[in-house]
């Protein structure tokens, strides 16, 4: 459905965009993941048709981004950054407004505002003046322009910026439920979210695509150093010791808690020790009150990608 | 052609939501009636038409209301990223020019209809003035929207440059103020010039209009001018595509 091939973008002496390709096929969620200033907002811009390329080629629906640009806004759903809207006008009318420009008129054009007022539950608002909404409800009559036109492609840039949990959580369910009827193409630079709404991510940095793949695949990357926590009840050296007596452990370290040693171990790739630990502790006759192992999630292919040191999170 | 229309409406409605738009219509009538009343009292008495010394006092406030209507025009979208939203949209850059330049000159002529109450009014009030010549006031009128028209696509084109509201809006007051001084200019000019200069004067122009006398040199001007305005408008607008 989307197509990008080198795509680069200069704007002047700094790129912003750096030779990048990727494709999202039909019905496919898909996560632009970066820190700001990654590059994001620059590439959604293009494939939005409001930025030119400076080199390469972009294709939504077999059409060029460029050449066929009406045809392909008229395919496209495009929530810019920030949500931009005018603040004075009633939301029924905004909405009104914009389905005309998209070319919705009479019948239908009453039909698809009510569809989306609906999705988007903005129903008790539509009489309200935008620029008196919260932001969250800002979101929301966002989300249903993009979606007035019915388009195949959605391009959202960070949807959910700015809103409180519970607006997030309402926003994730809503573009979850989009895919069965469009592609969808998001921004974010928070992790949970992706990780909780995209089958795919990739990762930019500095303008560069550092990593794709679906999340899972992504904490694959990063699974192969497991680390194991245990607190096990007993002598600090004997406890290290017997740590680094099991194979595969490269590293034990016990941080004394009271009676109980708090022991973090790194492990070799693909081996895993929580067995043999637990076995060690029963062979000396120690207690043992917590054993787990921590997986790389998002965050820490992220943070390996794009080059800042984290600690392995918990999955 | 419908995009056209709804962006028309759109701008139109825009200007009718904001206070600003009030205000400036309170303002513009008062300060240009009362500068027509003005003008009646110095020249009680003189050989000047009640037409002339009202189109006169209209214009003289016109730069103003050209350059507050216009100013928002375009450097408000761009600074709220509501262009972004409006050029993503399936319409064409065209539309856009024309739709936003329609809605602002409309809301242009709105503003002008309350003060040629002033007229009518005099005539009525002032046993004085016997006749108002309707024919040279329809040829004012028609000069007034035509420079309007083209001073607004000015007006435009500024806006688009800019990012910032009170640049264009001073960009613009400038360039519309650069008229007023082609007729003082006249005599220190190069001889041979000041013929060209006098062509361009647009106090000339309104006055002659005012005296009922259609000439459609300055038609032909405030057209052509409009038209590239507008032309210009649309080519930096899609410059951006370019860069």
């Amino acid at each position: 459905m989307i197509y990008v091939e080198s795509l680069t973008k200069r704007f002047g002496r700094t790129t912003a965009v750096d030779n990048i390709s990727f494709q999202v096929k039909e019905g496919e969620i898909v996560g632009l993941l970066g820190p700001n200033g990654a590059g994001k907002t620059t590439t959604m811009r293009i494939l939005a048709g409001y930025l030119p390329a400076t080199g390469g080629r972009v294709t939504i629906a077999g059409l060029d981004v460029f050449t066929k640009s009406l045809a392909v806004r008229q395919r496209i759903g495009y929530l810019p950054e920030n949500c931009p809207l005018y603040g004075d006008m009633r939301v029924h009318e905004y909405l009104r407004y914009r389905g005309r420009l998209k070319g919705l008129h009479g019948r239908r054009l009453r039909a698809r505002i009510d569809d989306v007022v609906g999705a988007c539950e903005l129903r008790e608002s539509a009489r309200t003046v935008i620029g008196r909404l919260s932001k969250g409800f800002q979101q929301r009559v966002g989300l249903a322009d993009a979606l007035l036109h019915e388009p195949d492609v959605l391009i959202l840039d960070e949807p959910t910026i700015g809103l409180d949990p519970n607006q997030i959580r309402h926003i994730r369910g809503l573009i979850r439920s989009l895919a069965s009827r469009h592609t969808v193409l998001l921004s974010s630079h928070i992790l949970p979210e992706v990780e909780a709404v995209c089958e795919r991510v990739l990762i930019l940095h500095e303008g560069r695509i550092a990593a794709s793949g679906t999340p899972g695949k992504l904490a694959d990357l990063l699974q192969g150093h497991l680390t194991v926590m245990a607190e096990i009840r007993g002598e600090r050296r004997a406890v290290e010791q017997a740590l680094r007596g099991i194979p595969g452990v490269l590293e034990a370290i016990c941080d004394p808690e009271g009676e109980w040693q708090r022991c973090t171990c790194r492990c070799e790739e693909g081996t895993d020790i929580r067995e043999a630990l637990f076995a060690a502790a029963a062979q000396n006759g120690w207690r043992l009150r917590e054993l787990r192992g921590a997986r790389a999630n998002l965050e820490d292919v992220f943070a390996a990608m794009t080059g800042e040191a984290g600690e392995p999170g918990e999955s | 052609m419908r995009s056209f229309f709804t962006i028309w409406r759109r701008e139109l409605t825009a200007c009718f939501l904001s206070p600003v738009a009030y205000v400036t219509m309170v303002v513009f009538v008062l300060l240009a009636n009362w500068t027509f009343l003005e003008a009646v009292e110095r020249n009680a008495g003189g050989a000047a038409s009640v037409a002339s010394l009202y189109f006169v006092s209209v214009f003289f406030w016109l730069p103003v209301l050209v350059t507050v209507i216009t100013m928002r025009l375009f450097a408000e979208e761009r600074r709220s990223g509501t262009l972004e939203t409006l050029m993503t949209a399936p319409v064409d850059d065209g539309a856009v020019v024309w739709g936003k330049y329609a809605g602002a000159w409309t809301f242009l002529l709105i503003t002008l209809v309350p003060t040629a109450a002033g007229v009518p009014l005099l005539a009525v009030l002032s046993p004085g003035i016997r006749t108002v010549d309707a024919g040279s006031l329809a040829v004012g009128g028609l000069m007034l929207a035509l420079l309007s028209a083209f001073w607004v696509s000015i007006g435009l084109l500024v806006s688009l440059l800019t990012k910032n509201q009170i640049v264009a809006a001073i960009c613009c007051f400038c360039v519309l103020c650069l008229p007023f001084l082609f007729q003082y200019l006249g005599p220190l000019a190069p001889p041979g010039s000041g013929r060209v200069l006098d062509y361009l004067s647009i106090e000339t122009h309104i006055v002659e209009a005012a005296r009922g006398v259609l000439d459609t040199r300055p038609l032909v001007l405030y057209g052509s001018g409009t038209l590239f305005m507008l032309f210009t408008s649309v080519r930096v607008l899609e410059s951006r595509r370019w860069r």
